[in-house]
């Protein structure tokens, strides 16, 4: 069992525009698979379908399953305690007024309470590098801080998928090593959109390539993305660190 | 604008900040209470009370400049409404009684915001009972205060850094934008929250 | 207009807590029922706009300032019930957190600029609104005289709250809120007609379109908000500006709430009768001015407004 199924996933936006065009892709359980694609691409549009905030009316027949469940009624409640979406702008996700309520959230959503809730969220602020972080306020965290508490919530819910927006954007160095580390460092599935294509050699096995909403390439990073001239047509470009090869 | 000025929470491990929310709410709600049913001449009560936060202050290490910056900032309002009160007969008596008490229950809200943090207050009003909706909007427009006040700042310096020309009209206009610009921004903020809340499995 | 602690007897502060407990309690329950689940967190959000749009600098003369409210704006964006529970967010955390706005005066604060102001702004703006028609004109000419409607009411409110309390005399407190806010109304006018028409030149569809069914529970809502608007303005304004009882103060003994220290009778009894006779006339007439000029500046908002749209592409500053 794939912890991503897709199958010929297509979405038209309000406007009519194709947004996705019969994607399909899988990821399998434990593997981190990159999602490049200039922007527009359709990246983030395909994550929102992993945990059935798209399509807005669903299917009769949904296109994407996770975990061996179709992302539709009745099983949105386990899917969403399931995959782990980490939007691509931390202060939308830190809505609560303090770090630990935010943690918190979603096992309380889940019915969790009292002391189990109590070491759930310690294990996942624990598991970030954010422990002692508690009572802090999200406004007044770093970027790179605000994603973890982000990611934090996201692994209390005991996620077994995580589906991440250009979870190293605006990140400095240290933001971005720290983020890296331990995302290698987490054994669930990933599905990692991001614009940072070393990010992609440096921790996926696989990588896919989105152009306008349809899967144009596929395959491990050192190949797809060492193939200068086709990154350059699809407005991407060969990382530097495939530029010089060294015996690493 | 300042951090500082936003948030009123004094960071302290006292006797008075361990205190439970509730308790210290339920404090100052009775001293407030008190104060204004005191008839107008208590002075020596008054003293008492002041004598008391001044205690209270002290126990929780709350530092008296900024608590007497924050006093003075709100004064102005107090005294211009007592100064009404001065237009009529005894009018000196009741203008320093008023003054005296108003003065006094700022004392006691102040300490309270200072000492307690605002997500145990809003679980206190939740304890009471107090309707989901509410609190939870009390919670977002907390959370998003600073960013908001952030981007309204960003946007005013924008402004102000394409603006040759100084002006009345310039200028409102300039704020009005602001301020339109920081409602649709929050519009689209509040459908990606809303995205953000279902994710995580909220339920209406 | 945030009234401090102390200002206000037991039986006012009572009474305006229970009145806006009780239209808070409508609000909530009316905006629980119609607003769709994806905009709940909007009204969080708006309650945080509404606040840093209260910071902004209006600049008026030398130095100094004015600031907006905001009751009606936020009427015009979200709507009558939205905006009743907008503002009062607001109230409730400049009161605790900021000790702006007294605890005990937390009721006649939320009546005044929570219920009064939106309700009032609101109703304003959909009557002048049916008259002056819904294009963008029409609008921002309601939006704005709206604006100045609600902040005069909130006003007259204010000075009744503070007259039933023994605090300020009528004959003090009228003049010197409402005169105020008759000419403060005057900006809060001119930004509200400006705010809304950045919005709607942005993105016209965030302002509030009223749902056309609802029938019945629409006409409740209306009907409870007037009846605890109208309650309110009866039991605070009528005892000081007529001769009307005081049921209020009648009530309150009657329930034990410590009736005021007669000492203060005299000053009352003093601008008896005569007082208020010479007083209603002049007071009727500034009333009436102040309505023809908030008018007037809503309506030449409105026009240079949309006449700026007509000159294709114009630029603000």
């Amino acid at each position: 069992m794939n912890a991503v199924e897709v199958r010929g996933l297509s979405y038209r936006y309000a406007d009519g525009t194709a947004a996705l065009r019969a994607v399909t892709l899988d990821v399998a359980e434990g593997e981190r698979v990159g999602l490049v694609g200039p922007n527009g691409a359709g990246k983030s549009t395909l994550l929102l379908h992993l945990n059935g905030l798209l399509p807005e009316r669903p299917a009769d027949e949904p296109a994407v399953r996770v975990l061996g469940l179709p992302v539709a009624e009745p099983h949105l409640r386990e899917i969403r305690a399931s995959v782990g979406l980490l939007f691509q702008d931390p202060d939308d996700q830190l809505f609560c007024p303090t770090v630990w309520e935010d943690v918190a959230f979603g096992p309380q959503q889940l019915g969790m309470r009292g002391a189990a809730l109590e070491a759930r969220v310690a294990r996942a602020l624990d598991q970030v590098g954010l422990a002692g972080f508690a009572e802090r306020l999200p406004q007044h965290l770093s970027r790179g801080e605000k994603r973890r508490a982000c990611l934090a919530g996201l692994l209390a819910c005991e996620a077994r998928v995580l589906a991440l927006d250009e979870p190293t954007s605006d990140l400095d160095p240290r933001g971005r090593r720290e983020l890296k580390a331990l995302l290698r460092a987490l054994p669930v599935a990933q599905l990692i959109a991001t614009h940072d294509l070393e990010l992609v050699v440096e921790t996926c096995a696989r990588v896919i390539v989105l152009d306008r909403g349809a899967v144009v390439a596929e395959g491990p990073p050192a190949e797809v993305l060492a193939d200068e001239a086709r990154m350059l047509e699809l407005g991407l470009e060969k990382p530097h660190i495939l530029r010089h090869r060294h015996p690493h | 604008m300042p951090d500082r000025l936003l948030s009123p929470y004094h960071h302290g491990e006292t006797v008075v900040h361990r205190l439970p929310a509730g308790a210290k709410t339920a404090a100052a709600t009775a001293l407030v209470v008190t104060i204004v049913v005191l008839p107008r001449g208590a002075w020596a009560a008054y003293g008492a009370c002041a004598a008391a936060l001044l205690l209270v202050a002290a126990l929780a290490r709350v530092p008296l400049r900024s608590l007497g910056r924050r006093i003075l900032l709100l004064e102005p309002f107090v005294v211009g409404v007592a100064a009404l009160s001065l237009l009529q007969a005894g009018g000196v008596r009741v203008f320093a009684a008023m003054l005296a008490k108003s003065t006094l229950c700022l004392c006691a809200m102040l300490l309270l915001s200072g000492t307690t943090r605002f997500s145990d207050l809003l679980r206190v009003l939740w304890r009471l009972r107090v309707p989901a909706l509410l609190v939870t909007s009390l919670a977002l427009m907390y959370r998003y205060l600073a960013l908001l006040v952030d981007e309204a700042v960003r946007m005013t310096r924008a402004r102000r850094s394409r603006t040759f020309a100084a002006g009345r009209g310039i200028a409102w206009g300039g704020a009005a934008t602001v301020a339109a610009q920081l409602f649709v921004r929050s519009s689209e903020r509040a459908e990606r929250v809303y995205a953000a809340m279902c994710a995580r499995g909220w339920r209406t | 207009m945030h009234i401090p602690d102390g200002f206000l007897d037991a039986k006012t502060a009572v009474a305006a807590g229970a009145l806006a407990v009780a239209g808070l309690g409508v609000a909530l329950r009316r905006v629980r029922r119609v607003l769709p689940a994806r905009r709940v967190p909007l009204i969080g959000l708006a309650a945080a706009v509404v606040f840093a749009a209260q910071l902004l600098n209006f600049p008026v003369a030398g130095g100094t300032s004015g600031h907006l409210i905001g009751a009606v704006v936020a009427a015009v964006l979200l709507g009558a019930s939205a905006s009743v529970v907008v503002m009062s967010a607001v109230l409730i955390l400049q009161c605790f957190l900021f000790a702006d706005g007294g605890l005990t005066a937390l009721g006649a604060n939320l009546f005044n600029m929570a219920l009064v102001a939106p309700l009032v702004g609101y109703g304003v703006y959909r009557l002048v609104r049916r008259v002056a028609g819904s294009g963008l004109r029409g609008t921002l000419l309601a939006a704005g005289f709206a604006a100045w409607c609600s902040t005069v009411a909130a006003a007259i409110a204010c000075a009744g709250e503070l007259a039933v309390s023994g605090t300020v005399a009528w004959r003090v407190a009228l003049p010197a809120m409402a005169g105020a806010h008759m000419v403060l109304g005057l900006g809060e006018a001119l930004v509200t007609a400006l705010i809304v028409a950045a919005v709607a030149r942005s993105r016209p569809e965030l302002l509030h379109e009223p749902a056309l069914a609802d029938g019945w529970r629409r006409s409740a809502g209306v009907a409870a908000y007037g009846f605890l608007v109208a309650l309110g303005m009866v039991v605070f304004v009528a005892p000081v500006a007529s001769r009307a009882p005081d049921v209020l103060q009648r009530v309150a003994a009657e329930l034990g709430l410590t009736p005021r220290a007669p000492a203060l009778a005299a000053p009352f009894a003093a601008y008896g009768v005569p007082g208020v006779r010479a007083g209603a006339a002049a007071t009727a007439l500034a009333g009436a001015i102040g309505v023809v000029v908030a008018f007037a500046v809503a309506w030449t908002a409105a026009r240079v407004l949309t006449r700026r749209d007509r000159a294709s592409g114009a630029h603000d500053a």
